[in-house]
């Protein structure tokens, strides 16, 4: 307990200087301009700026990206509040309550709410991230193969469930994702895989060109394919934060707190899904009701506070178990691989600084969104003036040097334009790419966990089953999946009652909002 | 249509695995075989690609009649495939191939403008004047250099 007190008083220390600062800042301002464009999201932002990166040093490098994921999810709620837009799909909570506030002249207002939701939102996250992150990470030491083999499955399962309105379409998506991930060279034998002969497909599809041909190169197409420009509501009143309405609105900051972090360590779920379920918990518990979608504060501080709180709640499985919780920290992690330092239960052993760098990280980002909350909200609203027409073309040069700065390989680049176009048409037909993402990033740690297991047990499936945490995962991987079958629906509900209820409409009620909106 | 898809793709990736060499040469664990997960995903795939097709089947997805696209759906279809021509071409063709990056990047941002201008300007009964000609000319040259100095020189990250 003290010796982390101290790694972390340590952490602080160690960012208190010039360098760390000017990094942060710039990687906030950054993030929170990407996040101001409607179309580019928090993944795309940490994609190319990892590319960026690379030549610096990890603990710069990983501090401009969670600087830039912190910043991007904040920038994104200018967007919404004066557009109607979700700058990020994580802010879409914010844009019935935030226009409706907007309309009425008091957009600053708006800003203000979700400059202090987004702070404290942050905030309570960070607490999580570093009370959490260590005791999960020792809990995971003990995980074995057949663990580690329910887990990925677990976390393909539960993204493909919760995202979207259809488990089998995100089922299918996880699916695809772990295929992708089958291609190449194998970890066992280095037996190529799916590779044709070819030598550029035996390294296997690399996860960044993947990522950023899914949501950035889909997304340019996404928005030069509608080409409607909209109108930006004028900003008359002052943007100072409302901490005087936190106050006042505790119960509400506290419960999308709580929710934001939880939704935040269910693995490739989303900071949307913070966002809708701290909303429609907030609808719920509120005495304002009617004021919901017509400018509500405690709607919109909800929206914002959950999907911010999200942020440090992806990061501690990530850190801790080596599997994201959202797209962005995906390749978060990504980056922490290229930078040498592989998240997972190892990491309080061979880096136990790192995730205390990583809560100062945060806590950097926290105060540098305050920052730009106070003093440059009416200058960063110019960016929300660039035509799309002339700023997608930039938007793709930048995805194609993103693609390729990794490795070099033109290969990288093709690889970028088929995943991105596929990318763009699976999503016209309602098919998510969250589970995509996450069982591209779970796919090597599945194959290899299964057939270490099956090894280990001599080819008995009895272990996957049996082992205490093994038997956890598999009972909810596998009611998960069961759940989509009518008639064992209704038995649950017959069963759970009233008890199991609460949870279920919480889930809901979110997407119910969610389709009204 | 998606179904049917969705159970080709695992189907074939299922024959693929099944196929895919067990390594007997090298005396290896049988339960290690590398078609052995690639295979399940297979069968996970025929099984819910059926499931979707059951789904579509039951509210009568098949019958349903093709929908008419207006002038604005064949507006928006045309676009698309004009800006997945350009990308690719900009990829394809222009880049990797002893085209200095910033010239590619001045060649294609300026292209891509003036053609998403001119289709926005001609559906509102306007032409592209010799002023948007230059702009689109300055903003593509300041991209591709702008990107250049900063990847390459500042970050010393390596082009195509």
């Amino acid at each position: 307990m003290l010796q982390g007190l101290s790694e972390l008083g340590h952490a602080y220390l160690g960012f208190l200087n010039f360098t760390s600062i000017f990094y942060g800042l710039g990687g906030a301002l950054i993030g929170i301009i990407v996040g101001c464009m409607p179309g580019l999201s928090a993944t795309l932002c940490i994609a190319l700026l990892t590319t960026l990166t690379i030549k610096l040093e990890a603990n710069d490098a990983i501090l401009i990206l969670i600087c830039s994921y912190v910043g991007t999810l904040y920038g994104g709620s200018r967007t919404a509040i004066l557009l109607n837009i979700p700058g990020t799909a994580a802010n879409a909570a914010s844009c019935a309550d935030g226009y409706a506030l907007a309309r009425r002249g008091e957009a600053g207002r708006a800003i203000g709410i979700a400059t202090s939701g987004a702070f404290t939102g942050t905030l309570f996250g960070v607490l999580c991230l570093a009370a959490f992150t260590p005791t999960l990470a020792e809990v995971a030491l003990s995980f074995g193969a057949y663990e580690f083999f329910w887990l990925a499955l677990f976390g393909v399962t539960m993204s493909g469930s919760i995202v979207g309105n259809d488990p089998i379409k995100g089922w299918l998506m996880g699916l695809l994702g772990l295929f992708v991930a089958q291609i190449g060279q194998e970890g066992l034998y280095a037996h190529n895989r799916f590779t044709f002969g070819t030598s550029e497909l035996a390294g296997g599809i690399a996860l960044i060109p993947a990522l950023v041909g899914a949501f950035g190169f889909a997304e340019v197409l996404t928005t030069l394919a509608d080409p409607v420009e909209k109108k930006l509501v004028e900003l008359r009143d002052s943007v100072l934060p409302r901490f005087r309405e936190v106050a006042q609105y505790w119960r509400t900051v506290l419960r999308s707190g709580v929710i934001g972090v939880l939704t935040g360590l269910m693995p490739g779920v989303g900071e949307d899904s913070g966002a809708w379920m701290s909303y429609a918990a907030a609808k719920a518990t509120t005495r304002e009701k009617e004021l919901f979608g017509k400018g509500s504060i405690d709607g919109l501080m909800a929206a914002e506070t959950g999907d911010m709180a999200s942020i440090p709640g992806h990061i501690i499985p990530c850190l801790a178990l080596g599997i994201p919780g959202s797209a962005p920290s995906a390749v978060l992690m990504a980056a922490m691989i290229i930078h040498g330092i592989q998240p997972g239960p190892m990491m309080m052993i061979e880096h136990p600084q790192f995730v205390y760098d990583v809560v100062a990280m945060t806590s950097l980002a926290t105060i540098s969104i305050l920052i730009f909350g106070l003093f440059l909200v009416k200058p960063l609203l110019l960016v929300l003036r660039i035509k799309r027409t002339v700023l997608m073309p930039i938007i793709f040069l930048l995805c194609t040097v993103g693609a390729f700065a990794g490795a070099s390989r033109l290969f990288d680049i093709y690889c970028m334009l088929g995943i991105g176009i596929g990318a763009f048409f699976l999503r016209r037909r309602g098919y998510q790419m969250a589970p995509f993402v996450l069982g591209l990033v779970l796919g090597g740690l599945l194959d290899k966990s299964l057939r270490r297991g099956l090894v280990l047990s001599d080819g008995s499936l009895a272990p996957f089953f049996t082992r205490p945490i093994s038997i956890g995962f598999a009972t909810v991987t596998i009611f998960t999946i069961l759940l989509y079958a009518p008639a064992f629906k209704a038995l649950v509900r017959r069963i759970t009652g009233a008890a199991g209820r609460g949870i279920g409409s919480l889930f809901g009620r979110a997407s119910k909002i969610k389709k009204e909106i | 249509m998606d179904s049917v898809g969705w159970m080709a793709l695992g189907a074939t990736i299922l024959i693929a695995s099944t196929l895919m060499d067990r390594l007997e040469q090298q005396h290896i664990n049988p339960y290690t075989i590398p078609g052995l997960l690639p295979g399940l995903l297979g069968i996970a795939m025929i099984v819910l690609g059926g499931l979707l097709a059951l789904r579509s089947w039951r509210r009568g997805g098949v019958k349903r009649p093709p929908s008419n696209p207006t002038a604005q759906d064949r507006a928006q279809r045309r676009r698309l495939w004009m800006v997945i021509a350009l990308c690719m071409t900009f990829d394809v063709a222009l880049v990797g191939h002893g085209l200095p990056f910033w010239l590619a990047g001045w060649i294609f941002v300026t292209t891509s403008i003036l053609l998403l201008q001119h289709a926005t300007r001609k559906a509102a009964g306007q032409k592209l004047t010799a002023r948007v000609l230059l702009k689109a000319g300055a903003i593509g040259l300041g991209a591709g250099l702008a990107i250049t100095l900063v990847f390459q020189e500042i970050f010393l990250v390596h082009l195509p």
